[in-house]
C-alpha cells in the first residue's frame, strides 16, 4: 500500500538510485584518483630524499623524518575534488529530464537536489580513504595514531562537500555538465597557491600573501598537523573552520542557484 | 465531476529580449474516463498547456482544475491524482528497467514487498518482463516509451497526461502503445493526450480539440468534427496552372492546395457533373475529379487554413483561426 514517504527516505531511495550510477561507472572513478595518487607517488619520490629521514637534525626537517605524512594531505585534497562529481550528476539528471520526472510526482525538490550531494560525499569518502590506503602503504602514519587517519578523512570531506555545492552551482548556473566538470579548473590554484610541498614559513613574497587568503591552507595545515606534529588543537580547529565555512558558503550558493533554475517559470 | 476543467488559460513567457505568448486562451472539460486529445502542429501550445496543468508550469491567467482540485495553489494534491509521461521527462539509462520501477514505487510511497509486486506487475502491463533486468540503455525506442508509460502509472492515477506519446516511432510500436493507452481507459483511466497526428487522435481520442497558435480552433468528436465541415469534399485536379487559376476564381471559396482546388458542399457526389459543365463551358479541363467525406485532415485544413502533416507548405495565406464547437 501506498503511505506518504518522509524527506529522509525520499532522499534515501534517491541517492540509492546513484548509487547504482555511481557503481556502474566505475571508470569515471579511476582519473582522479589516479592524479591523487600520482601526485603522492611523484612528490615523495622527487622530494622525499631531500625533506625526509635524511634531513632530520637539519632546517629542512619539517617532516619529521617521514615527507609520506607531510605530502599524503595534498592527495587527500586532490581526492576531496571527486565531490565535484555532485553538480555533473545533477545537471545530467536535469538535461535528461529525470529532474522533471521527479518534479511531475509529489516528493521533495530539495530531496532530488541533495542526493547527488551525498553521492558527491560518498565518492570523497572512497577516494580519500584509497589515497589514505595507498599512503599507508608507502609508509604513512599519523603522528596522533590511526584515529588520524579519520580525523584527515572528515576535514576532507567537508572540504570535498564545499567542492560539491560549488560544482553544483556552477553546472546549474552554466546549464551543462560540461560546466560543471570545467569549473574544476579552480582546482589549481586551490591546491598550488597554498603550502603544497613546503611549510608556509618557507613561503615568500606573492605566495606567501596568496596562501594566507586560501582556504586550501587552512585544511592542508591541519591535516599536517595530525599527520606530522599531534593534537595540534588550534590549527586542527582552524582547517575544520575553513573546510566548514567553504562547504556552507558553497553547499548554500547551490541551494539558492538550484531553487531558483528549478522554480516555475 | 470533471476530470479536467480549464478555463481560458494563458501562458506568457517574458525574457529581456521579448514576451512570447505560448498559449493564448484554451478552454476544454474531460469527462472522466475518455481520452481526450489535443491535436496541433509543433509550438501550437499543446505541451505548454500540458505542463501548466501537470504543476510544471504555473498559469499566466485563467484557472484550471483536476478532480476539482485547483492546479495552482493545490499542486502537490493535483500530483497525487495524475501520472505524467512527458515528451522531454528523462529516463536514467544506466539503471535497469526493474530498479526503476522499484525506485519509483518507493518514492510513491509503497514498502519494499509491495513495490517487488507492484513492478512484476507493471512489468507485465507494458510487455517489458524479459527485459526487466536490462539497461534502459539498451532499450529501443518503442520500449523506452512503454517503460514511460508504465512509470506513470506506478501510483495507478485517475489521470494521465501523454505527451505525443508516439512520436518517433514505427507504426508497429505505435499500434502497440494504442492498444495500451485503449486498455487503461477501458479500465477507467482518464486520458489526457497531445499529438501531432491525425490518425492517432482519430484513432484513439474520443474527443479533440484542434489547437493552433495558443487557441482552440474547434473541439468535438472526431464525427462531430467532420460533419462540421457541412457536406462533401470535391477534389478537382487541372492539367496547367492556368486552368487551375481560372476555375479558382470561378469557386472563390475552393481551397487550393498545391494543384488540387477542394471544395465542400452538400451532396457532392451529385455536384460534380455541373461543376465539370460549367468548368469545361469556360474551356477549363479537369484532368481528374472525386467526392469524398471529410476527413480530419480536411477539418485541420478547414479550421487552420493548413494541414497539419507537412506544414511547412502552408496552402493559401493563413485565416484567421475560427472557433467551432463540435457539441
Amino acid at each position: 500500500m501506498e503511505t506518504k514517504r518522509s524527506f529522509a527516505v525520499q532522499l534515501q531511495i534517491l541517492t540509492k538510485r546513484l548509487v547504482l550510477r555511481f557503481m556502474r561507472r566505475p571508470l569515471a572513478e579511476l582519473p582522479n584518483i589516479f592524479i591523487s595518487a600520482f601526485f603522492l607517488f611523484v612528490y615523495d619520490g622527487a622530494l622525499g630524499g631531500v625533506f625526509g629521514g635524511s634531513a632530520q637534525g637539519t632546517p629542512l626537517d619539517f617532516a619529521n623524518g617521514n615527507f609520506v605524512n607531510f605530502i599524503l594531505p595534498v592527495s587527500i585534497v586532490s581526492a576531496s575534488l571527486s565531490g565535484g562529481a555532485s553538480g555533473i550528476y545533477l545537471v545530467e539528471d536535469i538535461e535528461s529530464g529525470v529532474f522533471k520526472r521527479y518534479q511531475s510526482m509529489p516528493i521533495s525538490k530539495w530531496a532530488i537536489i541533495l542526493s547527488p550531494m551525498l553521492i558527491g560525499a560518498l565518492r570523497v569518502l572512497v577516494q580519500a580513504g584509497l589515497i589514505m590506503v595507498i599512503g599507508k602503504f608507502i609508509g604513512a602514519d599519523p603522528a596522533v595514531g590511526t584515529v588520524g587517519f579519520f580525523v584527515v578523512l572528515s576535514i576532507a570531506f567537508l572540504w570535498g562537500m564545499g567542492f560539491a555545492g560549488y560544482s553544483v552551482a556552477a553546472g546549474v548556473r552554466s546549464g551543462s555538465s560540461q560546466g560543471a566538470q570545467a569549473a574544476s579548473f579552480l582546482f589549481f590554484p586551490a591546491l598550488f597557491l597554498a603550502p603544497t610541498f613546503v611549510p608556509r614559513e618557507a613561503l615568500r613574497g606573492w605566495l606567501a600573501t596568496a596562501s594566507a587568503y586560501n582556504p586550501t591552507t587552512y585544511v592542508i595545515e591541519a591535516m599536517r598537523a595530525v599527520m606530522v606534529e599531534g593534537w595540534v588543537i588550534d590549527v586542527i580547529a582552524k582547517g575544520y573552520i575553513a573546510a566548514g565555512a567553504f562547504a556552507f558558503i558553497t553547499l548554500s550558493f547551490a541551494v539558492i542557484s538550484v531553487g531558483k533554475a528549478t522554480e516555475k517559470a | 465531476m470533471l476530470a479536467v476543467d480549464v478555463k481560458n488559460i494563458k501562458k506568457t513567457f517574458t525574457s529581456k529580449q521579448d514576451t512570447v505568448e505560448a498559449v493564448k486562451d484554451v478552454s476544454f472539460q474531460v469527462e472522466q474516463g475518455e481520452i481526450f486529445g489535443l491535436l496541433g502542429p509543433n509550438g501550437a501550445g499543446k505541451s505548454t498547456t500540458i505542463l501548466m496543468l501537470t504543476t510544471l508550469l504555473s498559469i499566466t491567467k485563467g484557472s484550471a482544475s483536476i478532480l476539482g482540485i485547483d492546479v495552482e495553489t493545490q499542486d502537490k494534491q493535483v500530483r497525487e491524482k495524475i501520472g505524467v509521461a512527458l515528451q522531454d521527462t528523462g529516463i536514467d539509462p544506466i539503471l535497469t528497467g526493474r530498479e526503476l520501477f522499484f525506485t519509483t514505487c518507493r518514492l510513491w510511497g509503497y514498502s519494499k514487498a509491495d513495490s517487488e509486486k507492484r513492478t512484476n506487475e507493471l512489468l507485465e502491463l507494458v510487455g517489458l518482463t524479459d527485459a526487466g533486468e536490462r539497461r534502459v540503455k539498451t532499450y529501443s525506442g518503442g520500449m523506452k516509451r512503454r517503460l514511460d508509460l508504465g512509470l506513470s502509472l506506478v501510483h495507478s492515477p485517475e489521470i494521465l497526461f501523454l505527451d505525443e506519446p508516439t512520436t518517433g516511432l514505427d507504426p508497429g510500436s505505435r499500434r502497440v502503445l494504442w492498444d495500451e493507452i485503449k486498455r487503461l481507459r477501458d479500465s477507467g483511466v482518464t486520458i489526457i493526450l497531445t499529438t501531432q497526428y491525425l490518425e492517432e487522435a482519430d484513432e484513439l481520442a474520443d474527443r479533440i480539440a484542434i489547437i493552433d497558435e495558443g487557441l482552440v480552433v474547434a473541439e468535438g468528436t472526431s464525427d462531430e468534427l467532420k460533419a462540421g465541415i457541412g457536406g462533401d469534399v470535391i477534389t478537382l485536379s487541372f492539367t496547367t496552372t492556368e486552368d487551375l487559376e481560372k476555375a479558382h476564381k470561378i469557386f472563390p471559396d475552393a481551397v487550393q492546395e498545391k494543384d488540387e482546388l477542394r471544395i465542400t458542399v452538400a451532396d457532392g457526389a451529385t455536384k460534380i457533373p455541373g461543376y465539370i459543365k460549367q468548368l469545361n463551358s469556360d474551356g477549363i479541363e479537369v484532368s481528374a475529379v472525386s467526392a469524398s467525406k471529410p476527413t480530419l485532415d480536411d477539418v485541420f485544413l478547414e479550421v487552420t487554413g493548413y494541414r497539419l502533416e507537412g506544414t511547412e507548405e502552408p496552402v493559401e495565406e493563413k485565416p484567421e483561426p475560427s472557433r467551432r464547437r463540435g457539441r
